[in-house]
């Protein structure tokens, strides 16, 4: 087991360099002088060539490309991600301060889409072609196609205007966590729906299924000790991966509720070619998205002793 | 049990905790009535758009920070609501060799917020030489000297009117209190009827009320600026009672909000004038004609009627809004003309000589880029731009839109690699000619060459005497019809929406439009 773990932590740290060099040669790719870009938010419209050339040396941006990236590379290691170009604040600290909300709406996110999906996918699977399962099925293709900020907005024009219920924006109370987790659980909630119900049809088609039944094992038995178990396994992989990617940020939402979140960061620090800010959220999304995956292979492991012993070169 | 009671249970589960969690949080922050419910409490709630993500004077105050610094701090001169020059910090100033030099008399006991006194040493750090307004907007500025404790002189490379760039916001008087012995900003020092309290990022500003303030006093304890990035969260958050005002409404709401119990709209014509920047450098915009028959073509007034909802006001290639300085009030302007402009795109020897609807030459066709801005603030760019395209394409003129971020746009710009570019003008009122920069040939973004012009520019800009001012406004004015560098689309109209609550607000056109004084809640 621990050998299993120490291989996918190895693979972990290759993978999270690796990310390093693309954040870092994927930012001067980008159109635009960044040098240009960031004098033009300081300075505004009046720049003269000078002052772009004195901000490039400052910054540190007329070294040679694969110079940039080594220093950058040393600073890290000393967990020094450096300063924002737009703000001159520390942009470890900044991602910080992000940081709460992001995982908070994560797992609210998570747990109101498992809320929905798992009753609607097992029930879809026990009641197999009929017009439940069939309804389930519609709502969740309805879920997974309907756009986020659609959703969202609709959300907040039905509960925060027309009945009152809940606040239109903002972040501080368990009130306004409601509207942004269920516009993002509910596409989620659509996909693992469906694959609580592929995968739950799938095992309760298996041999040991008839046999637990001869045995004389009533439904109810078969279904929560044998049946879900196994079914749930490529589900809890899905919603690992899922919170993987639900702590990158989900920009469109916090734009729309005003959730000051790691998402809303990133997208608006691209815009201003805010470098540092661009490479640290990225290797720290990729970070934060490769140990969930790391925990999500782990619990797989945990959760499937076939797993565990089979890998035991 | 069978499985169909489980799944209800959970279900009405999943709905007692969501009901629950609507009933029992009943925190003040961002619930339904905005602010607390107590006896008429005077703390106005105010959406923006942005946070502010800096205080200082060495950048600009991006975004929509400016309406928060316009609460904190203040300038030597003002503006009134109607344009009109005032004294600000600065009880008065003259000028003793026609604006080279500018001596200003500052206003005597006024404190800033920490307690210590505006003096002269306080305007000499804030228009210091690393700040970004002289580095950036009044670069001619040689020297910054106290006379006396309560005399600045500023001392110019060129004759300037100073006293009219001194009006913005956005280089205002900070207090040296600001920063810590190491020199680091520590915490926004302002003179304004409202002192910084708290900031949380990307939430909200908190501002209490200056009690020492020099001027009136507000009638408002605190003003909260929530920051709301998407605007039509913005406008349910108004309907809803979170916020009180709002200061951007989105062109498509006026008409429904104006008709809703307890919105009031304010309108008023900006100094701000939306405009087609050409590529004056390339074919086929360096042909004057071609520049022209675009002009011709483009029905200004459909554009405010249709796109937007009659906000604003056709400009018909008018770079000066009505209520800017030495506007030209007799100024002729464009009017929709087809048939004048096929003329002159023919006679400039674009012809359809394929008869697929679009005009060539030396075989090659009219095609040309519009570039759009991604930026909140041209959320109309898009639907206008579309507009363009369609009429430009019944004169046998191709546009293909490209909507890019700001970096694309700029990169774009300097290479030459554009036709035309929709903008937005910020145009600081006054009788300096910072926007006609734009087509300067010394402007680095500029592509258009033209000395006639660049003659004008210089001496509009180096002139402080009234009468010369407007006839060279005038001037210019009348050379940017007939050239047309650029065409000058809708002068805007700023909207801001506000609850029932809020009474005493008038709209100025200056810009930031937020001017809080004599503003009061009425909360029942």
């Amino acid at each position: 087991m621990w050998e299993y773990i120490a291989k996918r932590l190895a693979m972990v740290s290759v993978v999270i360099a690796g990310v390093t060099l693309v954040a870092f040669s994927a930012m001067y790719l980008a159109p635009g002088d960044p040098a240009e870009v960031i004098a033009l938010a300081r300075y505004g419209e009046d720049l003269s060539a000078s002052q772009i050339e004195t901000l490039r040396e400052t910054e540190g941006l007329d070294a040679p490309v694969h110079m940039q990236y080594l220093i950058w590379l040393g600073h890290l290691l000393r967990l020094d991600f450096g300063k924002s170009l737009v703000t001159s604040e520390d942009v470890l600290a900044e991602i910080f301060q992000k940081l709460p909300a992001t995982v908070e709406l994560a797992i609210a996110s998570l747990l109101i889409s498992l809320l929905i999906a798992l009753p609607a996918g097992i029930l879809g699977a026990l009641r197999k072609n009929t017009l439940l399962d069939s309804s389930c099925m519609f709502v969740s293709l309805v879920g997974v196609s309907i756009p986020n900020f659609w959703l969202g907005l609709l959300l907040i024009w039905l509960f925060a205007l027309t009945l009152r219920i809940f606040p239109s924006f903002g972040y501080g109370s368990l009130k306004h966590f409601v509207l942004p987790a269920l516009t993002l659980g509910s596409s989620m909630a659509a996909v693992t729906a469906r694959l609580t119900r592929a995968s739950l049809l799938e095992v309760l088609g298996q041999e040991y299924i008839v046999a637990a039944r001869a045995r004389g094992l009533d439904e109810r038995t078969v279904l929560f000790r044998h049946a879900l178990k196994n079914a749930l396994l490529p589900v809890v992989t899905f919603a690992g991966m899922q919170f993987g990617y639900l702590l990158g940020g989900a920009v469109i939402v916090e734009s729309i509720f005003s959730w000051p979140g790691i998402g809303k960061l990133l997208v608006d620090s691209i815009f201003a070619r805010d470098f540092s800010m661009i490479q640290g959220c990225v290797l720290f999304i990729a970070v934060l998205f490769s140990f969930s995956s790391l925990v999500v292979d782990i619990l797989y492991a945990v959760l499937d002793p076939r797993i565990r012993y089979d890998r035991s070169d | 049990m069978n499985r169909s009671f489980k799944f209800i249970l959970i279900i009405c589960m999943l709905l007692v905790v969501i009901g629950a969690s609507a009933c029992i949080d009943e925190e003040a922050k961002g619930t339904a009535e905005g602010a607390e419910s107590g006896e008429n409490s005077q703390e106005l709630v105010v959406g923006i758009g942005t946070d502010v993500s800096n205080w200082y004077l060495d950048t600009f105050a991006a975004g929509d920070a400016r309406f928060v610094w316009a609460q904190v701090y203040e300038t030597l001169v003002r503006l009134d609501s109607d344009l009109n020059i005032i004294p600000g910090l600065a009880e008065s100033w003259e000028t003793p060799d026609d604006g080279k030099t500018w001596i200003f008399h500052l206003r005597k006991n006024v404190t800033f917020h920490d307690g210590t006194p505006f003096n002269a040493d306080s305007v000499i750090f804030s228009y210091s030489n690393q700040s970004y307004v002289r580095q950036a907007v009044l670069k001619p500025v040689q020297s910054v000297e106290a006379i006396d404790n309560y005399t600045v002189k500023f001392v110019l490379a060129k004759p300037m009117p100073l006293p009219y760039y001194l009006t913005h916001v956005a280089w205002p008087v900070m207090g040296p209190g600001c920063l810590d012995e190491a020199g680091n900003f520590v915490k926004p020092i302002g003179t304004g009827p409202f002192r910084f309290e708290t900031q949380t990022k990307d939430q909200e500003v908190v501002l209490t009320r200056n009690e020492a303030y020099w001027g009136e006093k507000s009638l408002l304890d605190k003003v909260i600026f929530k920051v709301i990035p998407e605007a039509a969260t913005r406008v349910i958050a108004l309907e809803t009672g979170e916020v009180d005002m709002i200061i951007k409404v989105p062109e498509y709401d006026v008409k429904r909000l104006e008709t809703e119990e307890g919105i009031q709209i304010h309108r008023k014509l900006t100094t701000f004038t939306d405009f087609l920047q050409f590529n004056c450098d390339d074919s086929p915009f360096n042909d004057t004609g071609v520049r022209q028959s675009v002009a011709y073509a483009i029905d200004t007034e459909t554009l405010v009627n249709e796109v937007l909802e009659g906000i604003g006001e056709p400009a018909g290639g008018r770079p000066y809004s009505p209520v800017m300085m030495y506007s030209d009030p007799d100024l002729e302007t464009y009017s929709q003309d087809l048939e004048k402009a096929k003329a002159l795109l023919e006679e400039a020897g674009w012809k359809d000589s394929d008869g697929d609807g679009i005009r060539d030459k030396d075989g090659k066709p009219l095609h040309v880029s519009l570039i759009v801005s991604k930026g909140v603030w041209a959320a109309r760019h898009n639907p206008m731009a579309q507009v363009v395209q369609g009429t430009l394409r019944e004169i046998g003129m191709d546009i293909e839109i490209q909507v890019l971020d700001e970096g694309a746009i700029s990169k774009l710009e300097s290479t030459g690699d554009f036709g035309m570019i929709l903008r937005s003008g910020y145009f600081v009122w006054g009788p300096y000619p910072k926007h006609f920069f734009v087509h300067h040939s010394a402007s680095p973004y500029s592509h258009y060459h033209n000395e006639t012009y660049d003659q004008l520019v210089n001496a509009a800009d180096t002139t402080v005497d009234a009468q010369e001012q407007e006839e060279l406004y005038h001037s210019l004015q009348t050379f940017v019809i007939e050239e047309v560098p650029a065409f000058y689309l809708v002068h805007e109209e700023k909207v801001v929406a506000t609850g029932p609550s809020v009474k005493g607000y008038t709209i100025s056109s200056e810009d930031p439009w937020l001017n809080l004084s004599g503003v009061y809640l009425e909360r029942e």
